[in-house]
């Protein structure tokens, strides 16, 4: 049977579009329709220009380009993305009347793809925060669960993909903002090597932890989008998993983590262990304060950026926000150094680990999707803040800035998606996306559609 | 290393050019209650640690090369 129209994936699409089955003016129609139905419930987007939108796919239907990736695709992008002539909010009240004036990098690339740009996602705050939670434009649920977070910081971007309101989503990961979202809500999140998409025209976060990434349905799917954003490709190593050396990191990754989860990456790992995969320890350095060193680089970097705005428009900004900007103010500049010091030695032992793997496997989150408005959240009797543990496990790499995908690899008993992370070697990204292809196509899990009445 | 207080912070912001926070934000920093990422003494006390470990000459990172 195949997938419902609004849930299949870009690959699938592409196969209608060119078998004819399908025409692009039809499939706009078909999410406008649905975000009409579903938009309010998901708050998933800030802003929509479905009439752009119908337009362009007019002229794409007129005469089909076979040879763009993406052509006819809707996609929807995290409103820090620059779009010619369209407000960029970054879903804050201190930028409502900010319109761009010209395209983002990322978007002139989708739209260089032949992709349909069809509205910009809610967020967290200037992606201050990893529940996706928004006092302005709401918090975004799950599409499994509404009582449930869809994550964030990019939650709008992963509930219009996991509410079947568009084929992919662009979004932003500092800590694990798209991985993070991606992963609660079944789909598939890919954060690049630092640097390989271009971050000209999206409003930064933290310069030097900022990706941009993507949400989409699969790896292959992850795969179209990815090549049509990247920099120069880079030479990918024939892979199969038969050879592959897994590296499966000793402490940290698998602690203090919901059981089910661990479960399910160990039915996964067996998997791979029957393809012929080597799995073996990886002896990651220590994760004891990289929490701590990560926030003492993000905090005053967003400070730095924000004190544009704070004289003229500091009251607009959410209460929360103006704290952590308060803690950027008072970490001396030795204390931000030394973080990016730490950050050096996390890259140089790295470099070591993967000198003996392929790739690194962990758990994509510790828990699954959180009740909206639950505040902390407790596993094996540690209790953290909910945004803590939602990237938990994902964080590290943004300061290491190793591409990492992760994909849905189980169901929890309460109804919720359970994902998988692999981590792949600098500018490896190529090859970590054929390795979760790889794993996508043979590993015998399907997740069930959300069931959205 | 002494605990942070409030007046530590006022004086930051009152004698070092910074953005003029106000006291109730400040007193987030000393006693949080609003759930920030890590409560800033929490920070303090293992920036301190990290202070004590010898990087050698190790430099702050930059961008990553492809070779």
């Amino acid at each position: 049977m195949s997938t419902p129209l609004a849930f299949a994936p870009i690959t699938e699409i592409n196969l209608r579009f060119r078998n004819g089955d399908l025409g692009a003016n039809e499939l706009v129609n078909l999410y406008t329709d649905r975000i009409e139905r579903f938009g309010e419930i998901s708050k998933a987007f800030i802003s929509l220009d479905t009439k752009s939108a119908l337009s362009k796919a007019e002229i794409i239907d007129e005469s089909f380009n076979d040879d763009l990736p993406l052509n006819g695709i809707p996609y929807a992008c995290k409103d820090l993305f620059d779009v010619k002539g369209l407000p960029t909010t970054a879903g804050s009240q201190v930028l409502q009347d900010n319109v761009a004036q010209q395209d983002a990098t990322a978007i002139k690339c989708m739209n260089r793809a032949g992709a349909i740009y069809i509205g910009k996602n809610n967020l967290h705050e200037f992606a201050y925060g990893a529940t996706g939670e928004n006092t302005l434009y709401g918090t975004p649920p799950n599409p499994y669960d509404p009582s449930r977070l869809a994550g964030g910081s990019s939650s709008g971007s992963a509930a219009a993909v996991g509410f079947g309101l568009c084929a992919a989503a662009l979004g932003t990961d500092t800590g694990g903002s798209v991985r993070a979202p991606a992963s609660l809500c079944g789909l598939v999140g890919f954060k690049p090597t630092y640097g390989r998409i271009s971050t000209e025209g999206v409003i930064p976060y933290s310069w030097t932890l900022d990706h941009v990434g993507t949400l989409t349905r699969s790896a292959a799917d992850a795969r179209l989008v990815f090549e049509s954003l990247r920099f120069e490709p880079q030479p990918s190593a024939q892979t199969d998993l038969h050879n592959l050396t897994i590296g499966i990191p000793e402490s940290f990754f698998f602690e203090r983590c919901d059981r089910e989860i661990l479960d399910s990456i160990d039915a996964l790992m067996n998997f791979l262990r029957h393809t012929g995969a080597n799995l073996k320890p990886a002896f990651m350095p220590s994760m004891e304060y990289t929490r701590s060193v990560s926030l003492t680089v993000q905090m005053p970097e967003a400070l730095s950026y924000h004190n544009r705005y704070l004289e003229q428009r500091g009251h607009l900004y959410s209460q929360d926000f103006r704290a952590g900007l308060a803690l950027g103010q008072c970490l001396l500049a030795e204390q931000y150094i030394r973080a990016k010091r730490f950050i050096e030695t996390y890259r140089n032992d790295m470099d070591r680990v993967f000198a003996e793997v392929d790739v690194i496997l962990t758990p994509a989150t510790p828990v699954i999707a959180p009740k909206i408005g639950v505040v902390e959240v407790t596993v094996d009797g540690y209790t953290e803040p909910a945004g803590n543990a939602i990237t938990r496990y994902t964080s590290f790499f943004n300061m290491t800035g190793h591409p990492a995908i992760t994909l849905p690899c189980g169901m929890h008993s309460e109804g919720l998606p359970i994902a998988v992370q692999l981590v792949g070697k600098h500018f490896g990204d190529e090859q970590l996306i054929d390795i979760a292809q790889l794993v996508e196509s043979g590993y015998d899990f399907k997740l069930p559609l959300p069931d959205l009445g | 290393m002494k605990k942070l207080d409030k007046q530590t912070l006022m004086g930051i912001r009152d004698q070092f050019g910074s953005y003029a926070w106000e006291d109730a934000e400040i007193s987030e920093l000393v006693d949080p209650r609003l759930g920030i990422i890590t409560g800033f003494q929490e920070l303090l006390d293992q920036l301190e640690v990290l202070r004590k470990v010898d990087l050698e000459a190790t430099p702050p990172a930059g961008d990553i090369s492809s070779k």
